[in-house]
C-alpha cells in the first residue's frame, strides 16, 4: 500500500485524478489514516455537505495480506450527523481487494458542478471515473446486480443508495459480501451523505491480476499468524458463542440485567427479549436453511454472521446483527424476527444505518407517529417514507435528533447528535462515560473491550471497584481507538484481551509484517495520537465540554427494574481527556 | 447449522451431573414425553425464559450447581462465566445465596464491551456496579422454588440434561411447547406418561387443555430416544429416567 489516490469531484471540465506517494501513511491503516487525513486536510468548520469535506477510504494495515480477520475498511470525513470527525468501518471485501491494489487510501474531494452521478472503477491499471445517470436514485441491491452485469463478479463494491444521493445524515455506505451482497455497511454518522455529495453512486474494486500483499519476513508472518488463528479459534467467545449465535447472542443476557433499553429507554427490560434472542434467531435460520455461522470477508475465522431466509425458504437479509434487532426491536416494542429482518434488509437496500434508522422510528412512536409495537408501520415508515424521500422520511432519515425536534419529543437518546446504541448507560456507568465522551458520539464500538489490563494503558485497575468509570472508559477508547487503525475485526479483542499470547501473536504480525519490533506502548502510542487529534478538530468545529453529556434524562429518571440514575458527574467525565 | 462443539475446541470442562436431584413432588400432574432428540430446539424458548425447580434454599449458587443439579465444579468454572441472580450479576459463587423465588441466569462468556463487563469477576465489572450482586446480611435455609433460565451455550449443553432430569411447567407453558413445536413435535414425540399412564402422543395433546388447566403445574420429564450425550457431547445424567 504504498499510494494514494486522490479524486477531485470539482475540478474544471470534470473530475480529476492524482495519485501520490503514502509517504507516512503507507505503515498505517484504518482509522489512524482517515481520521489523520481529516484533521490534516478538512477545515474544521465547513459544512459536511460541501465541497471542502473529504470522504477518506482505507484499508487496515494487514488488508490484503493472508492475515485473518483483517478485512475491515474505514471511511472518514466531517459528520454530517454530529457536526464532527467521524471514521466509520465495515467488513466485506472492499479492504481486501483495495489494498491488493495498493491504495493506502482513496481521498475523494470537492464537489462537481453539474448533477452528474459518478461511478468509480479501480483496477490495477487505471482508474476510470464515469458518468453513469442511469444509477441515479438506485437502492444498493439492484445497484450492485446492474453494475455486476458491467464489471463482473470477480470485483468488490461499496455503494450508497437513495438515502446518500439524498444527503441524509443517517445514510452508510454498503460494502458487498463474499457474495456479493450489498449487506455490510460503514454505518454510522452519515458518511454515505458525504459520498452522495459528492455525487459518487458506486466505487467499484477489481484486484484482476494482483497477489496478496507480501510480508517482509513470510515465515515468522505465517507463524504469527497461526498462532493468532489458533488464539482466535480457542477462546470461548470469538470460537463459540460468536459463530454460533453472532452478536445477537447478548439480547437475553442484557435483558437479564436490565440494560436493554426498551420502547425509547423507558425501561431496562424487554418481556419479547426472547422472542428476538440470538439464540431463537439461530434457531429459526437453521430451520429455514439459511445459515447461522457464516464471515462477511474472506479470510474471517470468527465467521460471526448469517443468512437469514424468510418463511419460504428465500433470501431475506444476512443476520441482522444484536444492534439491529434491538433499535428495531426492543426500541420500538417489535419482538418479531421476521419484521426486524425485513427493516434490516431495507435499511442495508435504503442505504441507512440500522442503529440510527431504528432509534429515529422509536422516537417518532414517542411522538406519536406510530404506536410501540406497529410492525408493519414501522415497515412502512422505512420502505414508503424514508425509501422514497417523502417528507417524513427525510426526517426520519436524518436521524433521531431530527425526529425529536420535528415531533416534539423530549427524549431523545444521543449524544453529539447520534443515537445511542443497545446497552443503556444508567446499567453499565461505564459504558455511558463513553457514549458522552467519545470523539465520535455515541458509539459502543468507541470504548470496546480491548486489552487494556494487557495493555497496563494507566495502570491496573480493581475490577471490583467501583472508583474510576472514567478511567476505565479513557482506557478502553484509547486501545480500541490503536485497533480501529489496524483494521483489524473488533472482535478479536476477546481473545486479546484473555489470552497474552494471542496479544503477543497479533503484534508479530504485524512486526513481521512490517518488519519493524512492535509493542504494546507503540499501540497506545498510536492510540492516543489518533484521539488527540480528533478531539482537537472536534474542539474546533465547535464542541465544547458541554457536548460531552448524555442527555439529561438518563441522570434523573430511574431505569427499572433496578431503579438506577447515570450518576458520573459532569467533573469527571471533563477528565477524560487529561492523559499524559 | 450451528456448530457442534468440537473436542478440543475450548478450554471448557465438560457437564457432569454427578449426584442425583431428589426432585420434591408437590405438583398437580407427572408427565414423561418420550422424544427425539431432534427435538431438543423445541425447549430452546423455555429454557431461555427459565424452568422452575424445587431445591433446598439458602445455600451458595456454586452449592446449587454442583450439589443439588449435579453440574461439576470446573465446568461452572470454565464455561459458566456469566450468572445472574436475581438480574444482578454475580461475581463470587460462593457467597451469593439461593432464595425461594431466586431467579439464575446462566450463559456462557459473551461479546461486546457489556459482554465482557457483565463476566464473572471480570477485568471491566467495575463498570455495572451499580448493579452488581451483593450477598445479604442474613441466610435462612429451607425449601423452596429456583427459576433457572439457560442461555446460549448452556442452554445447549444443559438444557437437554435438565429437562431429562425434570422441570416444573404449567399447564400453558406445556400447552405452548405443544403448540409450538407443531407437527414437528407429533413426529418426534413417541409417547407419553401421565401420572404412570402411557398414551400415544396425539392423544396426550388433543386431551392436554382438559387434563390441565394452564395455571396447574406438572413435573416434566424427558426420556430422549438416543442419550443427550451423544448430542451435547457431554456425558449421560446418573440416574436418568
Amino acid at each position: 500500500m504504498d499510494k494514494i489516490l486522490r479524486i477531485n469531484m470539482g475540478a474544471s471540465g470534470g473530475p480529476s485524478q492524482n495519485i501520490e506517494e503514502a509517504g507516512e501513511f503507507s505503515a498505517l491503516g484504518g482509522r489512524a489514516t482517515t481520521s489523520m487525513i481529516v484533521a490534516k486536510e478538512v477545515p474544521p468548520d465547513c459544512h459536511p455537505l460541501g465541497a471542502e469535506n473529504k470522504l477518506v477510504i482505507a484499508p487496515g494495515m494487514l488488508s490484503g495480506t493472508t492475515g485473518a480477520m483483517s478485512g475491515r475498511i474505514s471511511v472518514g470525513c466531517k459528520s454530517p450527523l454530529t457536526g464532527g470527525i467521524k471514521e466509520s468501518n465495515a467488513g466485506g471485501q472492499p479492504a481486501q481487494v483495495m489494498a491488493r491494489l495498493g491504495y493506502a487510501a482513496i481521498i475523494i474531494e470537492g464537489k462537481p458542478a453539474s448533477d452528474d452521478l459518478y461511478k468509480i472503477h479501480i483496477d490495477k491499471d487505471k482508474v476510470t471515473i464515469s458518468v453513469d445517470n442511469s444509477l441515479k436514485l438506485m437502492d444498493n441491491y439492484p445497484l450492485v446486480e446492474k453494475l455486476r452485469k458491467e464489471y463482473g463478479d470477480k470485483a468488490a463494491y461499496m455503494s450508497i443508495g437513495s438515502a446518500g444521493e439524498r444527503k441524509m445524515a443517517a445514510a452508510s455506505i454498503a460494502c458487498t459480501d463474499p457474495e456479493l451482497r450489498p449487506s455490510r455497511h460503514c454505518g454510522r454518522g452519515g458518511v454515505g451523505a458525504v459520498m452522495g455529495a459528492k455525487q459518487v453512486k458506486a466505487i467499484i474494486f477489481d484486484d484482476s491480476g494482483c497477489t496478496h500483499r507480501q510480508p517482509k519476513n513470510q515465515e515468522k508472518f505465517k507463524a504469527a499468524n497461526r498462532a493468532y488463528v489458533e488464539g482466535i479459534r480457542k477462546h470461548a467467545v470469538s470460537g463459540e458463542g460468536l459463530p454460533a449465535y453472532g452478536t445477537n447472542i447478548l439480547t437475553n443476557v442484557l435483558n437479564e440485567a436490565g440494560g436493554y433499553p426498551t420502547r425509547n429507554f423507558k425501561t431496562g427490560f424487554f418481556e419479547g427479549g426472547t422472542k428476538i434472542s440470538g439464540e431463537t434467531q439461530a434457531e429459526l435460520e437453521i430451520q429455514r436453511g439459511g445459515l447461522a455461522t457464516h464471515g462477511c470477508h474472506r479470510g474471517c475465522v470468527i465467521q460471526c454472521s448469517g443468512i437469514y431466509n424468510d418463511k419460504d425458504g428465500k433470501f431475506l437479509t444476512k443476520q441482522p446483527e444484536y444492534e439491529t434487532v434491538w433499535s428495531h426491536g426492543g426500541h420500538c416494542g417489535i419482538d418479531d424476527l421476521d419484521t426486524i429482518a425485513m427493516l434490516d434488509y431495507l435499511d442495508d437496500n435504503i442505504g441507512v444505518d440500522t442503529i440510527e434508522m431504528g432509534v429515529a422510528i422509536g422516537v417518532a412512536m414517542d411522538g406519536g407517529v406510530i404506536e410501540f409495537g406497529d410492525s408493519e408501520g414501522a415497515i412502512r415508515l422505512v420502505r414508503d417514507e424514508v425509501g422514497k424521500g417523502t417528507p417524513l422520511g427525510r426526517i426520519l432519515g436524518n436521524g433521531a435528533e431530527m425526529t425529536g425536534k420535528a415531533f416534539g419529543v423530549d427524549r431523545v437518546p444521543v449524544v453529539k447528535g447520534q443515537a445511542l446504541p443497545a446497552y443503556d448507560p444508567r446499567t453499565v456507568q461505564g459504558i455511558g462515560v463513553t457514549y458522552a465522551t467519545s470523539t465520535m458520539g455515541a458509539d459502543h464500538t468507541a470504548g470496546y473491550a480491548v486489552a487494556t489490563n494487557i495493555l497496563k494503558v494507566g495502570g491496573d485497575v480493581d475490577p471490583l471497584k467501583p472508583e474510576g468509570q472514567v478511567e476505565l472508559s479513557r482506557n478502553l477508547q484509547i486501545a480500541t481507538t490503536a485497533i480501529d487503525s489496524t483494521g483489524m475485526c473488533l472482535f478479536i479483542a476477546f481473545p486479546i484481551l484473555d489470552q497474552p499470547e494471542t496479544f503477543d501473536a497479533l503484534l508479530d504480525m504485524l512486526g513481521a509484517f512490517y518488519g519493524i519490533k512492535m509493542t504494546g506502548d507503540d499501540v497506545v502510542a498510536l492510540g492516543k495520537k489518533v484521539l488527540t487529534l480528533e478531539r482537537e478538530f472536534n474542539q474546533k468545529a465547535g464542541f465544547g465540554a458541554e457536548d460531552d453529556r448524555l442527555p439529561r434524562f438518563f441522570k434523573t429518571e430511574p431505569l427499572a427494574p433496578h431503579n438506577i440514575t447515570f450518576t458520573v458527574k459532569d467533573e469527571e467525565l471533563d477528565e477524560l481527556y487529561n492523559w499524559s | 447449522m450451528i456448530p457442534e462443539r468440537k473436542p478440543g475446541r475450548s478450554a471448557g470442562a465438560p457437564v457432569f451431573f454427578n449426584r442425583k436431584l431428589t426432585m420434591p413432588t408437590a405438583v398437580d400432574l407427572q408427565v414423561q414425553l418420550n422424544l427425539d432428540s431432534e427435538l431438543i430446539s423445541a425447549f430452546y424458548l423455555l429454557l431461555q425464559k427459565g424452568v422452575r425447580l424445587p431445591v433446598a434454599t439458602g445455600c451458595s449458587v456454586i452449592k446449587l450447581l454442583n450439589d443439588q443439579l449435579g453440574i461439576a465444579e470446573a465446568y461452572v468454572l470454565n464455561r459458566i462465566t456469566t450468572l445472574f441472580l436475581d438480574g444482578k450479576p454475580v461475581d463470587d459463587l460462593t457467597s451469593s445465596v439461593i432464595d425461594n423465588g431466586s431467579v439464575l441466569a446462566l450463559s456462557a462468556a459473551l461479546p461486546g464491551l457489556v459482554g465482557s463487563t457483565m463476566r464473572r469477576g471480570g477485568h471491566l465489572a467495575a463498570m455495572r456496579e451499580a448493579i452488581s450482586y451483593h450477598p445479604p446480611q442474613a441466610v435462612t435455609t429451607g425449601s423452596g422454588t429456583v427459576t433457572i433460565k439457560l442461555f446460549n451455550i448452556p442452554m445447549k449443553e444443559i438444557g437437554p440434561l435438565l429437562v431429562e432430569r425434570g422441570v416444573v411447567l404449567t399447564g400453558s407453558e406445556l400447552m405452548t411447547l405443544v403448540a409450538d413445536g407443531g407437527a414437528r413435535f407429533q413426529k418426534g414425540c413417541d409417547s407419553v406418561t401421565l401420572n404412570g399412564r402411557s398414551s400415544p402422543c396425539a392423544e396426550f395433546t388433543e386431551q392436554l387443555p382438559t387434563i390441565m388447566a394452564p395455571q396447574q403445574t406438572a413435573l416434566v420429564k424427558v426420556r430422549w430416544n438416543e442419550a443427550v450425550s451423544q448430542r451435547t457431547g457431554v456425558p449421560p445424567a446418573e440416574g436418568a429416567s
